[in-house]
């Protein structure tokens, strides 16, 4: 098992180059862009423009609904409740009582729907086309504190360990006769405190270790540091993030300064 | 791709076993599969009779128990005596008998003197006891140990083995899951060997010592006086000792003039 | 006058909280270029002294200390970690715990970027480290995937990557299976001979120790009990039980041997050294005793 948050496939793809720091404020303004657009349509381009991106990178289908399985069931849920709760507009197409359901009301929820799924899309192409590695390492030269993406990339490289050790200790307690999916919710919680103490401990005593390891690399001897890998901005690159800028900057002056209708 | 391959093992009652072998030889897996933790992908286990498949892992722990390696995986409560009170008291018994069985698994494992404290603050050595006799606490006939002996001291070793090989005269299975070769000689009455997901050699500890090369073969080190008894075997000194007592009066044996 | 690697004069040390002295009264010396090591049961004060070669104790792990504990001509207490880490390396028992980067050359590479040596420095000393430990090529991997031994060597690469003059490791078998023991101490074989680091190793197993070391220093209740060469330190069987330690199965032999026949010269600590002196003894007899 690579890890838990680890959605990364292995490519060639121009995306899989492409140096993460783009990547990064691509995902961040694609995300802004489609709080900007207003009209179906727009948004509908939008998320084939995104699909295209998804087909670019060679996901593969399974991985990708694994990954989106959670999305789609929000949307579906979105879709359903957000007519309820947005009564105003016309022309009213059911009426029943306080309940109103109007056509403007059926349009939001299917564009909110539409958005967050171009949302959940876009950062999971960051995830499976990027490095953890990359990832950190492109925050951090995008000005993040050292310190902060050295816990970020702790944090990461040892969720899947304690992963499995919470696994290991379930397993344990398992064979004590501890049944988890058996009884009321207050006797599922009381069960768990039999995997989680162990667990945090565990945990802790790592973090002792890896405090007295990090020292030792003579960690904060010095205020600036080297890198090993740099990361080297490309034309390409320069290029993708150009594209990327004037994907968001029009659309958004459009709206706000010449207020038409994006 | 199959951690075990093909294994086909009857354990009797009160065997005291040792499945031996490296990290990834499937020792763990077999073991694993013998009390529910994991199911066989294919082929079947019967415990007592009874085929396995039916049976939760909770259900099986009353007749077989499952020490971890690692104690701090186990250990989560305020005082010795609780934590060895959990195991009988998810297998449902009534309390008296909860208590009888507390009661005999400190005793079995040394503990009385330290069941009012919390599990956590003591020592490897006690910590591992506490995990075992949270195991036997729960009354199996059969007790597998994974590891028990790592990272104690000579003493500490010889004391826990000493409660251990008592527990397999009171009667129960024990089966013992380790790559210290020495452990094995000096404990068990029979040893599975395994590499690569199959059991390679079944046998008892002498028979077992006789071929280095299938023991090497599994990731393991045979014990230095079985290598040297091996190496002075054109003296005439058998192969399978392992312990140095038997060498050294083999050889002086040798050397005084016995045949 | 010749510095040496380690000088610890008459040191007691306490833990912060603790009633007990971990270290009462400690004197020992390591001369550069050996390969020294500490003997002792659980919480014998092994540990202590290889925390405090570079300065955990008392740095990072405080409490009293007394005497004279000099690292290079240091003296731990005015050096902070990060100075002294730059002239000892230090490797722990657990191999999960002390490898925190997301792949190999992260690991290896950290120590050096944090001193900030210049790229291509750090490139060649990565290389260079992770050959010496056998672990070329395996830069991409993440900790995860390794095994036990494979991820000890890697903390061994990782401390070497700094280029201490001494390497000290704290139980570094712990974890693990024979064969990870083997390739550990094939590196540390290796280390020593070919290029000459000073090492300091602590162990509870007198089995591994007696074979390269070239002092063994015998450690129990915070004291070293005793310092000299392997042959010397292994040879009495009840003197290692006395300290809690199981005595290496050969030097078990020998010493029944020795009582068995009347003598007293017989000790080897090798297989190899076992087979030759036990055969010369065995050719001797059946020349003696013709029938």
């Amino acid at each position: 098992m690579s890890g838990y948050v680890d959605l990364y496939t292995e490519g060639k793809t121009f995306l899989h180059r492409m140096d993460p720091r783009v990547k990064i404020i691509a995902v961040l303004l694609l995300t802004l862009l489609a709080l900007v657009v207003r009209d179906l349509y727009h948004l509908l381009v939008l998320l084939a423009f995104i699909f295209l991106l998804l087909v670019l990178g060679k996901a593969t289908l399974a991985k990708t609904y694994f990954a989106l399985k959670m999305v789609l069931r929000v949307m579906v849920m979105i879709m359903i409740l957000w007519p309820f709760f947005n009564p105003g507009g016309a022309p009213v197409l059911l009426s029943y009582g306080p309940i109103k359901i109007t056509q403007p009301g059926i349009l939001g929820g299917i564009d909110n729907a539409i958005r967050i799924l171009c949302l959940a899309t876009v950062w999971y192409i960051l995830m499976f086309t990027t490095t953890q590695r990359d990832i950190v390492r492109g925050l951090v030269k995008l000005g993040l504190r050292f310190d902060l993406g050295l816990t970020l990339s702790i944090a990461l490289r040892f969720l899947p360990t304690f992963g499995a050790t919470m696994e290991s200790i379930k397993d344990a307690q398992r064979a004590r006769g501890l049944e988890f999916d058996k009884g009321s919710l207050i006797k599922r919680s009381k069960n768990y405190v039999a995997v989680l103490v162990p667990t945090i401990v565990s945990a802790l005593r790592t973090a002792d270790t890896l405090s007295l390891a990090l020292q030792s690399r003579a960690y904060g001897a010095r205020a600036d540091r080297t890198y090993l890998r740099e990361l080297k901005m490309k034309g390409s690159d320069f290029v993708a993030l150009a594209l990327v800028l004037a994907a968001f900057v029009i659309p958004t002056v459009a709206r706000f300064v010449l207020n038409v209708t994006v | 791709m199959e951690a075990i391959d093909d294994v086909a093992l009857r354990i009797r009652k009160g065997e005291y076993i040792a499945i031996v072998g490296g990290n990834g030889s499937g020792k763990t897996t077999l073991a694993k599969n013998l009390n529910g933790l994991l199911r066989p992908t294919s082929g079947h286990v019967e415990i007592a009779g009874r085929s396995a498949a039916g049976m939760t892992v909770a259900e099986l722990a009353k007749f077989v128990g499952y020490a971890f390696q690692n104690p701090d995986h186990q250990l989560f409560s305020s005082t010795v005596e609780e934590e060895v009170r959990f195991g009988p008291k998810n297998l449902g018994y009534p309390d008296i008998e909860v208590t009888k069985k507390v009661e005999h698994a400190l005793e079995v494992m040394d503990l009385q003197g330290v069941r009012g404290w919390p599990p956590l603050t003591l020592s490897l050595s006690y910590r591992r006891r506490v995990s075992i006799a949270s195991v036997i606490a729960m009354d199996p006939q059969v007790i597998i140990l994974d590891e028990p002996t790592t990272g104690l001291d000579a003493k500490d070793t010889d004391l826990l083995m000493q409660n251990i090989d008592a527990l397999n005269r009171e009667g129960h299975t024990l089966i013992l899951i380790t790559h210290d070769m020495r452990l094995v000689a000096e404990h068990a009455k029979r040893v599975l060997v395994m590499a690569a997901g199959r059991i390679l050699l079944d046998s008892d500890p002498k028979g077992s010592f006789s071929d280095l090369d299938l023991i090497r073969q599994s990731n393991l080190e045979p014990p230095p006086v079985t290598q040297l008894a091996h190496r002075l075997s054109r003296f005439d000194i058998p192969s399978d000792i392992f312990s140095p007592e038997e060498l050294a009066s083999a050889i002086a044996q040798k050397v005084r003039g016995g045949l | 006058m010749c510095m040496q690697a380690l000088h610890l004069r008459d040191v007691r040390f306490r833990y912060k909280g603790s009633t007990g002295w971990a270290l009462d009264g400690v004197s020992l010396d390591i001369e550069k270029g050996e390969f020294v090591t500490i003997l002792g049961p659980n919480g014998s004060g092994k540990s202590t002294i290889c925390l405090m070669s570079n300065g955990l104790v008392p740095h990072a792990l405080p409490g009293d200390l007394e005497g004279t504990a000099e690292v290079f001509g240091l003296d731990v207490r005015n050096h902070p970690v990060a100075e002294l880490a730059t002239k000892v390396g230090i490797v722990f028992q657990e191999p999960e715990s002390q490898l925190f980067s997301m792949s190999v050359e992260e690991e290896v590479a950290f120590g050096p970027e944090n001193l900030a040596i210049p790229r291509e420095e750090i490139r060649e000393r990565v290389e260079w480290a992770l050959e010496i430990v056998g672990m070329k090529g395996y830069n991409d991997r993440a900790p995860f995937s390794l095994s036990g031994g494979q991820k000890q060597r890697v903390a061994i690469a990782a401390a070497l990557s700094m280029r201490p003059e001494m390497l000290v490791l704290d139980e570094p078998a712990y974890a693990l299976d024979p064969l990870g023991r083997a390739e550990l101490y094939t590196v540390l074989r290796d280390l020593k001979t070919r290029h000459g680091v000073t090492i300091l190793l602590a162990e509870r197993d007198a089995e591994e120790a007696s074979v390269f070391s070239d002092r063994i220093a015998l450690m129990n209740q915070g004291k070293i009990i005793e310092v000299g060469t392997p042959k010397a330190m292994l040879r009495d069987p009840e003197r290692l039980r006395s300290i809690g330690l199981e005595p290496p199965q050969l030097a078990l032999v020998a010493s029944l041997l020795n009582a068995k026949l009347g003598r007293s010269d017989l000790s080897f600590l090798s297989i190899d050294e076992a087979e030759s002196t036990i055969s010369k003894l065995l050719a001797a007899r059946n020349r003696r005793g013709s029938v």
